[in-house]
Order: structure tokens, then C-alpha cells, then sequence
């Protein structure tokens, strides 16, 4: 009888067991199935890929709450005419992937020890990020204060509040892409029109051409100096260069090249600063350092309504600058108004 | 056994856990969990590369490593006969780009996907006439264009080419197929849909017995032969401005900024004039001395030349010095036209751009010529005139206002080693 029951416990044992291992290589070759995407079947509805049914349903929610929310707000860039019904179950929201990279990112550039050059304060601000991201607002009870590593993690992720997970997710991309900036350098992720300054180099793809701008190099040895009348003009700050001239601010202003702030107003465009700077009884035919006046300013760069307006409000077309050209002379566009005004004043 | 009733995917059991030193503490474990297939395909993307016969990183600046292929040729009936899988839901196309119709989805795909700057405010805007040049050089296959298409609805959405070429490497001339225009659908990025693609445009180009291939990539790749940077002419100071192509600096005035960039009325070097088809011999003969000083250069002729090189509207520039007393051709150069897309600007849609593409110098100094280009683009109304560092290039850069873009272009042999990496004067190919 002893032997008997023996015996059953120990094929009860073995078909534990043999299920056991059973799970496991499911687990396993699913696992790897899910990895291997180039020979992945169906799209599937939830998040592509994690390995981690419990932490998927977690950043599903995420995702759930901010998806129908990030998704409307895609700028409408491409007037794409496709048919969503395409892409449904392929999608995970782009937020989410670069969030999910670059939390992959930090967790290798940790085993790699990279991160000993990152200052533990950023440390712990990715780490408060990562939690509000994934977990929500803290609601763990403050370590001791004996824990002195567990209660600055805590502390990190107890001061972010409620912060909204999205927001979180995206200060977590801006501070790897500030400690790390090429780390998405050959990653699949792309950005979608518009969306992106967080993900910068992200725009690169695996192979072919490289789309470059113009790098912004500080102007050095530019002694200019200018006043704050002259910066609101040139910005187009209609109240503050109000606010300048009624506290008394000379309206002819000179900057260090003998820019009046009409200069800088039509340099930049803006026809309503010009009309309050003229109402304000500004020199319509001021002289810069090069003897040139609003009016050569507006004829070089282009400004046609504004030209219009100067020439209207009297500013000459023939006062000549230090080179010998006079507005009329510099005039490539052929104004009707410009060449006839000339000659009136002719 | 006990571990198999942990929870699935825990790192213990993870079967691809490649992280026993990770020096993670124990409360990051969740994100060690959840971030580890993504640095899966992290490590996948050098993985792949790492399984290709190209340059390897670890043999860097190693002389002892002989020049030339690195594996040799297969025969032909050991290279794979069967397309490489793709994910269910897709099948290959093999796109005609002589059909007007699947030209179009090509130019849509691509204006609509292609490469962006990287704060996203461009993207590439290849005319479908350029796709058609770029495409149908003398002796190209039409099976290297190769697109994807989603089986239900048929839309294309992944696009990748190779073009036949011959490259000479120092003394060899080596047939190689030009990678170009790998596009993969915005929404499916995720797919990882690139590998495959470029598997399988490798399986192709072998199947026409060639082993060798050129590309370029805004990214380090394993191993680069040499690294290029952009460099920007502004024509239209103002468009580039007001679309924040480049950025007018607060002390400067755009009235100077105007001044600057301002060009002459029209070229300056006598007998300068537009290529014809009965300048082709001529051409291909400068060219190819010029291009013999190069480490790796094209080596065209008078077929490539007259498909490359002879004025194409909309597509290439090419403009001659006849020396008015010899009637000799001395010299030349070229543009392409590469528009592209100003993303969300109420005022422009489109950026024009002039590329640099050959040019030869052997009496008008070559800063002369490229001024007199300069001239003639904006004549046509580009924007801005761009160049790469290769070739003498850089001799006329910094005088003719050319300004350094962010751009970096890094070139590539695939199957193909160079005992040392190239500076970028060395390189004489100019790829679309």
C-alpha cells in the first residue's frame, strides 16, 4: 500500500514536473518567436514584443490613456488618404517605443558602465521619470533614513507628484538624448512629422542620403551693441517698444552701427512696429554707419509692403548710401511705386 | 525546477539574458525586464552588421588585413533562389518604375517617409523624373527595385534599390551595385522590415554575379570608408531663413546677411556654357583623367556620362568651359536638383536644392567655376547650393560662403575592405 501511494506520488510529482518543463519551453520558444520579428506572424493588439505579460498590461494602461490623446494630435503634415484600418494592431504609440529605446538604452549603457560618467543626480531624476512613467505617482511609504540610496530614489520619484506618465516619458527622452546624444543614432525609431525635438537624430535612417542644415555658429567678433528698444523693434514686441517710448526713450535711438529701432523693425519685417516707430515720429530717412536708411533695408531684404508703406510716409528713394546706391538703385524687384515715387521727387 | 513557477519573462529564466554582470540593483529589476529586448535589437542592429562581409570595426587601422574582397564570389547556384520571408502580412513587388502608376507610389512613398533633417522640418522631395534617372542608368536590373507591398490592401510601404556600377578602388575596377533609397513606411518602423530588405536586395544583386556594393548612411555602421560633411551656399538667404533652414543671428541684420550671399548677374568665365549631347567624349575624357586621382571614384563612360552627366530639366545641371580660341573643352560641373518638403510653414512647401556632383577644373581655377555654378543655380531659382567635403571640394568651400551643415555622410563597400580609411579628398563618388 506504502509502495502504491509512493508510486502515485511520484508520477503525480514527474507530471508536475514534466508540465513544468513543458511551460518553460513554451515560454521560452515564445519568448524567442517574439523576438525574432522579421519571422513574426499576425500583428498583434498589444504592445509587440514584451516579454513581460505583467509590465505589458502595466504600460498598456499607459499607453491606454494617452494613446487616443497622442494619436489626435499627430500634426496632419502628410495629408496621408490611407485607410487606418491598415496599420490596426501595428501601431504602438511612438512616445511609448522611444520611451521603451531609450529605457533600453540606460539599462545597457548601465552594464556597460557608461553611466559612471552620469552624475547620480541624473540618475535619480531618470529614475523618478522611469517610475511616474511606468507606475504612477508614488505611493510607497518613505524608506528610513538609514536606506540612504533607497530614500533618494524615493525621493525622486515622491517630488515629480502627479505628474502625467506621458510628460514623464518625455522628460525621461529629453535627459538620455542630453547625456547620450547620439544614442538613437541607427535605431529603427523615426519620428513622425512634427513631433519631434526630443528625438533628434532619430530622423536618420539605416542607409542612404543625410539630410543636413545649416549649423548655427555663434557670431564671434561681433561688437554690436544695442539697446533693449532696438531688440523689441527687432523681435516685433509692439508693446514693449510702446512701453519704451513712452518712457521716454529716444525713438531714433541709435545701436553701435547707427541703427535706429526702424532699421532693426524693417530688417526683420514687421509692418507694424514700422507704423508705430513712424507714428512715433521716428526718421524715416535715418542713416546707419553704412548711409543707409529703413527704405535701403526694405528694398534689400525684400520687404515690398513695407517698402510701400516708407515710401508713402515720405521716406526718400534716392537718398544715396555709402557705396553710391540709393533704395531705387537696389531696387531688383521693379516697384511701380518705388521708381515713380522716384521720379516725383525728381 | 522551482524557477518555472516564477513569473513568464523573469529575468532568471530569461533564455536571451545577456546581462549577468549588469550591475543593476536589485530595484531596478522591472526596468532590466522590460528594456531587455529592446536592447536585444539594440545589440541586433550591430548584429546584423556584424554578420555581413563588410569592414569590422576590430580590424580598424589593421594593415596587415589585405585589400579587396572580403569573401569571395559563390556560385551562382548556391546563392538562395527564394525571396527571404517577410512578416506575414507583406509581400514583395517588384517595382517598374517606367509604369506611371507605380512610379507614383514610389514618389509617394518617399515624399511621404523619406529622410528628415533631424528636428524634422525637411524631408527629401526626389521628383519622380529624378527616381527614373537615378534608376535607369545603362545596364541597370529591373529586379533591384524592390518594394513592399501589405498583402490586403496592396498599398506599398517599404521601397529599397540597387543600381549597377562600376567602382574603381585604387588600381581595380570592381563591378558593384549602388544602395540607395532604402524608405520603410513611418508606421511600420517598428517591423524592423530594413534587414530583411537589405537581404534581400543583396540576394538579388548576387543572382546578376556581383558581390560588391556601395552605400552611404547618416549613421556609423561597420566601417565606414570614409566620412563626409555638408556644406550649405545660401542663394536665398531670406526662404532659408524664414524656413528655418538657417538661422539669422540676433546681432546680424538680414540686410547684411542679403548682401553677403549676393551673386553676380551671370557667369563670369568666358566660353562657360551648358553640356551637349556632342560633348560627351570630351566630357568622359576630362572626367576620367580628373577622377583617376581618387582613391575610389565611378569609372563612367561615355554611357554613363551621357546618362549622368548630360543636362536633364529638373534633374541635372551641367555646364562647360569651350576655351573660345581652341574651342577645347577644359572644364566642368554639375548640379542635381533635390527638392524636398518644408514641413508645416503657412508661407513655402518646398526648398529647392542644388547637390554638387562632378566637377573638373584644369584650366579655370576650380573656385571660379564653382562661382560661376553658384551663379547659374540661382539663375534656376535654388535656394541653396550644398556640397560634401569630397574630392577638392574643399578648396572653394570657405571662400564662395559655403557655411558647415549638421550633416554628416559616412560611405560604405559592402564585401569590400580598404587597408586604411580614406579622407574624405580622397573619395570621388558621389552617390544621389
Amino acid at each position: 500500500m506504502g509502495d502504491w501511494q509512493q508510486l502515485v506520488q511520484s508520477i503525480v510529482l514527474g507530471l508536475i514536473f514534466s508540465f513544468l518543463v513543458a511551460k518553460l519551453i513554451s515560454i521560452v520558444l515564445s519568448f524567442k518567436e517574439d523576438n525574432l520579428s522579421i519571422t513574426r506572424s499576425a500583428p498583434k493588439p498589444e504592445i509587440p514584443d514584451d516579454p513581460n505579460p505583467g509590465l505589458a498590461h502595466e504600460t498598456d494602461s499607459v499607453v491606454a490613456e494617452h494613446g487616443s490623446v497622442r494619436n489626435d494630435s499627430v500634426p496632419g503634415s502628410d495629408v496621408e488618404t490611407d485607410d487606418d484600418d491598415d496599420w490596426e494592431g501595428v501601431e504602438c504609440t511612438e512616445l511609448d517605443e522611444i520611451f521603451s529605446a531609450s529605457t533600453a538604452f540606460v539599462a545597457a549603457a548601465a552594464a556597460d558602465r557608461l553611466s559612471e560618467k552620469v552624475s547620480s543626480d541624473a540618475q535619480l531624476r531618470l529614475y523618478g521619470l522611469y517610475k511616474i512613467a511606468t507606475e504612477g505617482p508614488c505611493t510607497a511609504s518613505q524608506p528610513s533614513a538609514l536606506k540612504v540610496t533607497a530614500r533618494a530614489k524615493w525621493q525622486a520619484w515622491q517630488k515629480l507628484g502627479a505628474m502625467p506618465p506621458e510628460e514623464a516619458m518625455q522628460k525621461y527622452i529629453d535627459i538620455v538624448s542630453e547625456l547620450y546624444p547620439s544614442w538613437l543614432d541607427g535605431s529603427s525609431l523615426k519620428s513622425r512629422g512634427g513631433e519631434g525635438d526630443a528625438l533628434s537624430k532619430d530622423a536618420r535612417g539605416p542607409m542612404g542620403p543625410v539630410f543636413s542644415t545649416f549649423v548655427y555658429e555663434e557670431e564671434s567678433g561681433n561688437e554690436l551693441k544695442m539697446d533693449a528698444i532696438h531688440a523689441f523693434a527687432r523681435e516685433g514686441e509692439v508693446d514693449n517698444l510702446l512701453k519704451c517710448i513712452e518712457s521716454g526713450i529716444s525713438v531714433n535711438l541709435r545701436d553701435s552701427e547707427g541703427r535706429t529701432p526702424l532699421h532693426w523693425a524693417v530688417d526683420r519685417g514687421h509692418l507694424k512696429n514700422t507704423e508705430l516707430l513712424v507714428s512715433r515720429n521716428a526718421d524715416v530717412n535715418a542713416k546707419d554707419n553704412d548711409g543707409q536708411t529703413p527704405l535701403h533695408y526694405a528694398v534689400v531684404c525684400e520687404r515690398e509692403a513695407i517698402a510701400e508703406y516708407l515710401v508713402k510716409e515720405s521716406a526718400a528713394t534716392d537718398i544715396k548710401d555709402n557705396d553710391g546706391n540709393s533704395p531705387s538703385d537696389l531696387c531688383e524687384a521693379n516697384w511701380p511705386w518705388m521708381q515713380v515715387a522716384g521720379k516725383q521727387i525728381d | 525546477m522551482g524557477d518555472g513557477k516564477s513569473p513568464p519573462g523573469s529575468p532568471k529564466e530569461n533564455p536571451d539574458n545577456n546581462l549577468d554582470a549588469n550591475p543593476l540593483t536589485k530595484d531596478d529589476s522591472s526596468l532590466e525586464t522590460i528594456v531587455r529586448k529592446f536592447q536585444d535589437t539594440s545589440l541586433k542592429r550591430h548584429k546584423f552588421w556584424e554578420t555581413q562581409p563588410v569592414g569590422q570595426f576590430k580590424d580598424a587601422g589593421d594593415t596587415s588585413v589585405p585589400e579587396g574582397p572580403i569573401e569571395p564570389p559563390a556560385p551562382l547556384s548556391e546563392v538562395k533562389q527564394e525571396p527571404y520571408n517577410l512578416p506575414s502580412p507583406y509581400e514583395w513587388t517588384t517595382c517598374d518604375m517606367d509604369s506611371e502608376g507605380t512610379c507614383t507610389e514610389v514618389y509617394n512613398l518617399l515624399k511621404n517617409n523619406y529622410v528628415e533633417d533631424d528636428e524634422s522640418m525637411f524631408r527629401f522631395n526626389y521628383s519622380k523624373e529624378f527616381l527614373r534617372w537615378a534608376l535607369h542608368p545603362p545596364g541597370y536590373y529591373k529586379s533591384w527595385h524592390i518594394g513592399v507591398r501589405a498583402k490586403a490592401s496592396k498599398k506599398l510601404v517599404a521601397f529599397i534599390t540597387g543600381i549597377p556600377a562600376r567602382i574603381r578602388v585604387r588600381d581595380v575596377v570592381v563591378r558593384m551595385a549602388e544602395i540607395n533609397f532604402l524608405c520603410v513606411h513611418k508606421k511600420l518602423r517598428s517591423k524592423r522590415l530594413a534587414p530583411v530588405m537589405i537581404k534581400e536586395v543583396t540576394r538579388r544583386v548576387h543572382l546578376e554575379n556581383i558581390w560588391q556594393a556601395a552605400y552611404t548612411a547618416g549613421v556609423v555602421l561597420p566601417t565606414p570608408i570614409t566620412t563626409c560633411q555638408y556644406w550649405h551656399r545660401s542663394l536665398n538667404p531670406k526662404k532659408l531663413i524664414d524656413v528655418g533652414f538657417s538661422r539669422l543671428g540676433a546681432r546680424m541684420t538680414m540686410s547684411r546677411t542679403m548682401k553677403l550671399y549676393k551673386l553676380p548677374d551671370s557667369p563670369a568665365t568666358p566660353g562657360f556654357r551648358k553640356m551637349e549631347l556632342r560633348d560627351v567624349p570630351a566630357v568622359t575624357r576630362l572626367l576620367r583623367d580628373y577622377l583617376s586621382q581618387f582613391v575610389v571614384a565611378p569609372d563612367f563612360d561615355e554611357n554613363d556620362v551621357e546618362h549622368w552627366l548630360l543636362p536633364h530639366e529638373n534633374v541635372v545641371d551641367s555646364y562647360l568651359v569651350e576655351s573660345p580660341k581652341t574651342h577645347e573643352i577644359t572644364d566642368f560641373c554639375s548640379f542635381y536638383t533635390l527638392p524636398s518638403s518644408i514641413l508645416g510653414n503657412q508661407t513655402y512647401s518646398t526648398l529647392k536644392a542644388a547637390y554638387s556632383y562632378y566637377n573638373v577644373s584644369s584650366k579655370t581655377p576650380l573656385l571660379q567655376l564653382m562661382n560661376d555654378a553658384l551663379i547659374v543655380a540661382k539663375q534656376k531659382d535654388f535656394d541653396v547650393f550644398n556640397a560634401l567635403d569630397v574630392m577638392q571640394n574643399e578648396c572653394f568651400l570657405k571662400e564662395l560662403k559655403f557655411g558647415p551643415g549638421d550633416g554628416q555622410l559616412h560611405y560604405y563597400l559592402y564585401n569590400y575592405r580598404t587597408r586604411h580609411a580614406l579622407k574624405p579628398s580622397e573619395l570621388g563618388l558621389v552617390l544621389l
